[in-house]
């Protein structure tokens, strides 16, 4: 059952920071997250805070440098279904229609994908987590045929988001409003490693709220996808994914950026990958050969060491489809 | 047999032979059209009122606590916070004044209680609140102080069977002594054979998951309850009911009508009922208990896990000559089925056979049986296991299975089948499938490989007494038919309404359905065992008959005409000499001075010294991507021996359910368990994965092979339900063998445990 709060519509950015500020609030853009977690009872909110009434977080936007602005509350249908991001920005496209299904697709927002929480049973259910203030990571010793293996410690999520990784690939900016004015951060600085801090996911201080995210123009000869493999054909997280964005100059990749999806606590760009495909072609042995080094190190534990073959296999297969 | 087939346990009551004679039908204008659903429009509108739906005035709300630990012993419960909360207007326990009543019978003793001082898994019963509203009662149930003592748990049958297992009920873990079968000389058998597999399945535990979850509104009046419940048997809840209550059989009443689906876990009545009765008698008030969905995957039933080996010998032309299974399930914490041994032991024709079921308790919600209970999960093992032999032999897996089918149940005596259709779904389904051809098309030597694969199955049972449906004729023509059975989705009514129309001669739409009604309508049993066609529609043939009688009665006074020269052609009764000597039906005397002509069907017994059986084959083509592990299925073909299909339309939805239910099965579903605590990972429907509409492959065919079978009984239908779902996971998982040459030994087939197969990884079976 839903508990009982505050529910806040600011009409301004400024009264939404206001109110955002307050302790146990809570962001309400498409809720598709934050319902479910209320009811579920995983946090609590003493008030909850509208962002629909905010008009300039909405639209989505060509910038003056050619690239583009989507506000924060443009949903994941929209961009979807965006020519424009289709044909400049495909991974992002492709992200945003292969997360959830059509009608949350219809209600979740950009904004609200970066920041949802993890998806994780123990973290989600009945369970005193060390994400929740808890002692132990429930994974370790557990069911753990979803978690991390990159990046965890002391927790073992994996980011659950399909736009995460293709942002980071694309080197998207996000711009933050807060009580101390706003500021801008590369998506890839968003969000923190179970290391630094695992009781949250984003480096959002209470009050910051998404306002929008800034892709910079597409790459001359840019290419890019993202391959998302699940146990589900909708409605389902990734099992395992990766988001390309390269840069091809005659023949060969000028520029790269690999980003793994479900693998790891955040979006887990793998630049060892990226230094090998610069100066290469791209043709079936350094796909090989890039896939091989994608899970170079990865940490699997007792239920999950089949993440390493699956996500060398979309790694592989994301860069074949690109040549 | 013990508790391997749900639907023989105890004996049954018999009703009367019909009274009336009902020759086999030849061609039939109603009966098998493709008519749609008479309630159609009711349920896609939403105008239905299901029993979620239903509402009284001055209803109070309850909720049930459970215990949130997979076994503890409950210490003490404190209400009195609770009871002071806004709104709450009662809160029981099992010390509670009438709430001592026992629950889960099995083997001539009582396993619990409404609520047990001892929580055997996370989800058992420990108290309950009624309350204003539900959000009221959900509150207050955070108020309950429970004080539990932790107790060790187990989750896995063979675990449980260890000698250092905590022990869930008294004296031993098992359900029973393991249950076993053999004919023949086995080991002779295998020595025999030129080829033999032998392999180790298993199927994940899979959650019903009806859209409608479990529930029951009731009302008390005076000591006369009624109960609206969403439910396959009103009769079954009534008999429930009134014996937790110390009730006569009258002063319950339970009304069925709409009910969101069951799949098996609303074939008996629940604990919710018998709670909220106790609510609403401690509040004079109504009470609406419905679980809530996280409740729904905890407590309402499942179909449990089981681990199959299966040895299967044959010689070179694909004679078998021995098959030896055993299997080991979990009933859950309190018992109820877990054999699978069914089909080893009766598909196929084989001489030499050994069965062994075992059932053993575990700390986690008690299954229930679930659409064809331990059938999917036998042929999950024994269907591999013929698909494996077939390979060792280099023969066709349809050839190999065409080799070994039997006219007769080697388990049941030997008795002949009525019909056997298996070699008629085998040959005409490859045949719609292209069966042949697939198996010939390269399987592409890409990262993207296509395979073919099928699997058989038969479903033991075609209905039987007891049934009585009333059939009754108005004075304008029209017509009522009142049945006990339930329509739980699979089109009850309509058929129903076919077969009066088949011999009255009433269009459709001028028949009223009356039925679920423990208060005016008729015994029938459970919904279940995919029975209701063959049980209930020749009693509703034998009542229609028998109204027709009355009426050619009447008439052949009031013409002054032998009965037997009279027929009954549309609106009037008409000389079969003379056509023009009629009168109209509204016309005949008896029905204008009656107002109405009554008539009652009863299901006769069934066929003696026989066997009624449905078969099915389901084929399978796959695409397998063995770079990630992602499988496609792109087509499934279902050939289905019901013999006679009722209605082409429900009878194909219903297979077509069938076929994603059997997907389910093979590709995501899996009910996980926490092994640090007991408690259940994935209780909710996003992390407990049914399939979706892009897991269902775009091609989905239904076949009927229409055999003709005048002996199972007199509606000439055998049942459709079950036998839609049994072999369609073992057919993906053949084909999925067929394109990558890994087996899958257990379910499901995910992504996951394919690439750890593929890539070496996995555990080999």
């Amino acid at each position: 059952m839903l508990p009982s709060f505050r529910y806040v519509r600011p009409r301004t950015v400024a009264e939404a920071v206001k109110a955002l500020a307050e302790p146990g609030a809570r962001a309400h853009a498409g809720g598709t997250d934050l319902v479910g977690s209320l009811r579920d009872e995983v946090f609590d909110a003493k008030s909850v805070v509208s962002l629909s009434g905010l008009a300039e977080l909405k639209g989505i936007s060509a910038t003056n440098d050619g690239g583009l602005r989507i506000g924060a509350l443009a949903t994941l249908a929209e961009i979807a279904r965006h020519p424009e991001i289709a044909k400049g920005w495909p991974a992002l496209s492709q992200g945003a229609a292969a997360a959830a299904s059509p009608q949350l697709r219809n209600q979740g927002t950009l904004g609200g994908n970066l920041c949802q929480r993890p998806r994780c049973w123990y973290f989600r259910g009945d369970f005193a987590c060390a994400r929740k203030g808890g002692e132990i990571c429930y994974a370790v010793e557990g069911e753990n045929t979803y978690h991390a293996i990159f990046g965890g410690s002391g927790c073992f999520i994996v980011h659950p988001s399909d736009t995460a990784s293709p942002l980071v690939a694309l080197q998207a900016t996000v711009r933050i409003a807060g009580p101390k004015g706003p500021r801008s951060l590369p998506v890839e600085k968003l969000f923190v490693l179970p290391a630094v801090d695992h009781t949250r996911e984003t480096v959002l201080t209470p009050g910051e709220v998404i306002t929008e995210i800034l892709l910079p123009p597409p790459l001359a000869g840019g290419k890019g996808l993202y391959k998302k493999v699940r146990a589900r054909g909708a409605w389902d997280f990734a099992l395992g994914g990766v988001a390309l964005a390269l840069s091809v100059k005659d023949g060969k990749v000028a520029s790269a950026r690999v980003v793994l999806s479900g693998v790891a606590p955040t979006p887990w760009r793998v630049p060892e990958v990226e230094k090998l495909l610069v100066g290469r072609p791209l043709d079936a042995k350094v796909a090989a050969e890039a896939a091989d080094l994608a899970v170079k190190g990865a940490e699997p534990m007792s239920g999950n060491e089949y993440k390493v073959p699956l996500v060398k296999g979309a790694v592989e297969e994301a860069l074949l489809s690109l040549v | 047999m013990t508790d391997l087939l749900y639907w023989l346990q105890g004996p049954v009551p018999e009703t009367a032979p019909p009274k009336v004679e009902m020759p086999p039908w030849g061609e039939t204008k109603v009966v098998g059209k493709p008519l749609p659903r008479v309630d159609a429009y009711e349920r896609v509108s939403g105008s239905a009122v299901y029993p979620l739906d239903f509402a009284l005035p001055d209803m109070l709300h309850a909720a049930i606590l459970r215990c949130p630990r997979a076994h503890a012993v409950v210490k003490s419960v404190d209400t009195s916070a609770a009871e002071k909360m806004p709104g709450v207007r009662a809160v029981i326990t099992g010390k509670t004044p009438g709430a001592d009543i026992p629950w889960f019978r099995g083997r001539g003793k009582w396993f619990s209680k409404l609520f047990d001082e001892r929580a055997r898994y996370e989800g058992d019963e420990v108290a309950a609140v009624a309350a204003e509203t539900r959000a009221q009662a959900y509150d207050a149930l955070k108020a309950i102080k429970v004080e539990y003592e932790e107790l060790a748990f187990v989750l896995d049958p063979r675990e449980a069977l260890e000698s250092d297992a905590p022990l869930i009920h008294e004296g031993t873990n098992r359900y029973g002594d393991p249950a076993d079968y053999a004919r023949g000389d086995v080991a002779a058998g295998f020595a025999a054979a030129d080829a033999v597999v032998e392999g180790t399945y298993s199927t994940a535990c899979e959650i019903h998951s009806p859209m409608e979850v479990h529930g029951s509104v009731v009302k008390w009046d005076g000591n006369r309850l009624t109960v609206w419940d969403t439910t396959q048997g009103v009769f079954e809840v009534q008999e429930a009911v009134a014996q937790s209550l110390k009730l006569p059989l009258a002063n319950v009443r339970v009304i069925g009508h709409y009910m969101g689906g069951g799949f098996g876990s609303k074939l008996e009545a629940g604990k919710y009922t018998v709670i909220a009765a106790l609510l609403a008698k401690t509040t004079a008030r109504p009470v609406k208990l419905f679980l809530s969905r996280e409740e729904e995957f905890l407590a309402s039933g499942n179909r449990p896990a089981n681990t199959m080996t299966v040895k299967v010998g044959a010689k070179k032309d694909g004679t078998l000559t021995a098959i030896e299974f055993s299997s080991i399930g979990s009933g859950g914490a309190y018992p109820n089925g877990a054999s699978t041994s069914f089909l080893a032991t009766d598909l196929y024709t084989c001489p030499n056979v050994k069965a062994r079921d075992e059932n053993v308790a575990i700390n986690a919600g008690r299954a229930r049986a679930m659409r064809a209970p331990g059938f999917p999960q036998g042929a999950w093992a024994l269907e591999q296991a013929m698909d494996a032999l077939a390979i060792k032999l280099g023969m066709d897996p349809v050839a190999l299975r065409l080799a070994n089918v039997p006219k007769a149940s080697q388990r049941r005596g030997n008795q002949p089948y009525t019909s056997t259709g298996l070699a008629e779904c085998l040959r005409d389904g490859a045949k719609a499938f292209g069966w042949s051809e697939a198996r010939k098309r390269p399987k592409g030597d890409g990262p993207v490989r296509k395979g073919v694969g099928v699997a058989s199955a038969l479903w033991g049972y075609g209905g039987g007494p007891p049934a009585t449906v009333v059939v009754k004729l108005y004075a304008d023509g029209s017509v009522n038919v009142n049945t006990g059975a339930a329509d739980i989705g699979t089109g009850t009514k309509t058929v129903m309404a076919q077969v009066v129309a088949e011999e009255l001669g009433v269009p459709v739409e001028k028949i009223q359905i009356e039925h679920a009604d423990t208060g005016t309508t008729q015994y029938s049993g459970p919904s279940g065992g995919s029975k209701t066609v063959p049980s209930d529609m020749p009693a509703a043939r034998a009542a229609a008959i028998e109204v027709r009688n009355k009426l050619l009665a009447g008439a052949a006074e009031d013409l002054k005409l032998p009965f037997e020269e009279l027929r009954l052609e549309g609106p009037d009764v008409v000389s079969a000499k003379d056509p023009s000597k009629k009168v109209a039906v509204t016309a005949v005397k008896a029905l204008e001075r009656h107002q109405v002509l009554v008539g009652v069907g009863t299901r006769g017994p069934n066929v003696e010294g026989k066997v009624i059986s449905m078969f099915a084959t389901h084929f399978a083509e796959v695409e397998v991507n063995t770079r990630t592990g992602e499988v496609t299925v792109t087509r499934l073909l279902a050939a289905q021996d019901s013999a006679r299909v009722m209605n082409r339309l429900t009878f194909e939805c219903q297979v077509q359910g069938g076929l994603v239910m059997g997907l389910g099965l093979g590709r995501t579903e899996e009910r996980v368990l926490d092994r640090q605590t007991g408690k259940m990972c994935n209780a909710n429907w996003h992390d407990y994965k049914i399939p979706t509409a892009l897991d269902v492959p775009a091609e989905q065919k239904v076949l009927s092979v229409d055999l003709v079978d005048t002996e199972c009984n007199t509606a000439g239908a055998k049942g459709v339900g079950e036998p839609a779902t049994i072999p369609t996971a073992a057919a993906i998982a053949n084909a999925v063998h067929d394109a990558v040459g890994v087996r899958v030994h257990d379910s499901p087939i995910t992504p996951p445990r394919l690439v750890a197969l593929l890539s070496g990884r996995g555990k080999k079976g």
